[in-house]
């Protein structure tokens, strides 16, 4: 007998699933974090994973979840860490003054050289664009 | 001097991006999380060309190129 439409629920696909998504998602970053900066192999897997995602993001083959329509009165306080690491960053690149007043990629730089971090980096680039997608 | 202002300046602005997102998660919050923000953000389209999406998945791929392939 068919169920009316607003008692039925649209089951998740296994693949939409935190069990099946996070065990993915940390494989193609154990992956990428052997790939050191500047290296083809690097170049090659940022653009396959992002722009995989980004096809994923722009055709409707993922289901969504409903966005807000309107945002709380409170949404103007996300300005202030936006413009306070817009500022440190603007200025650190602009007096370009090197490891005296670096900017942020300056001071990542050395933390992501290690693979361990490097796929900790990895895993919230792609858990992060995982989400986007799902947006 | 100039180098822990740069380091002090970066940490401050991620403690209140984590702060924020703190107080945006409880109960009865008025401020949106950084999700519902980027949700916010997607909606918007000039006709039928998603400019917000595209806008933040282009921003988010250039992130990930520049720290972890550059």
């Amino acid at each position: 007998m068919e169920q009316p439409r607003e008692l039925t629920v649209e089951a998740p696909r296994a693949w939409d699933r935190p069990t099946f998504s996070i065990p993915v998602l940390a494989c193609l970053s154990l992956v990428g974090g052997r790939f050191a900066s500047f290296s083809t192999e690097a170049n090659l897997y940022v653009l396959g994973t992002g722009g995989l995602l980004i096809w994923l993001g722009l055709s409707n083959r993922v289901p969504r979840r409903p966005a807000p329509t309107r945002l709380g009165s409170g949404a103007a306080w996300w300005v202030l860490p936006i413009v306070v690491f817009g500022v440190f960053e603007g200025v650190t690149f602009v007096v370009a003054a090197g490891d005296d007043f670096p900017t942020f990629s300056r001071l990542a730089d050395p933390l992501l050289e290690g693979q361990l971090i490097r796929s900790v980096a990895w895993f919230a680039w792609l858990g992060a664009f995982w989400e986007l997608v799902r947006r | 001097m100039m180098r822990a202002l740069a380091i002090s300046g970066f940490l401050a602005s991620l403690a209140f991006f984590a702060v924020l997102e703190w107080l945006a998660r409880r109960d009865g919050s008025r401020i949106p999380t950084l999700g519902e923000m980027c949700a916010y953000v997607m909606r918007y389209e000039v006709g039928p060309v998603p400019v917000g999406r595209i806008g933040l998945f282009g921003f988010w791929w250039w992130l990930g190129w520049h720290f972890l392939a550059r």
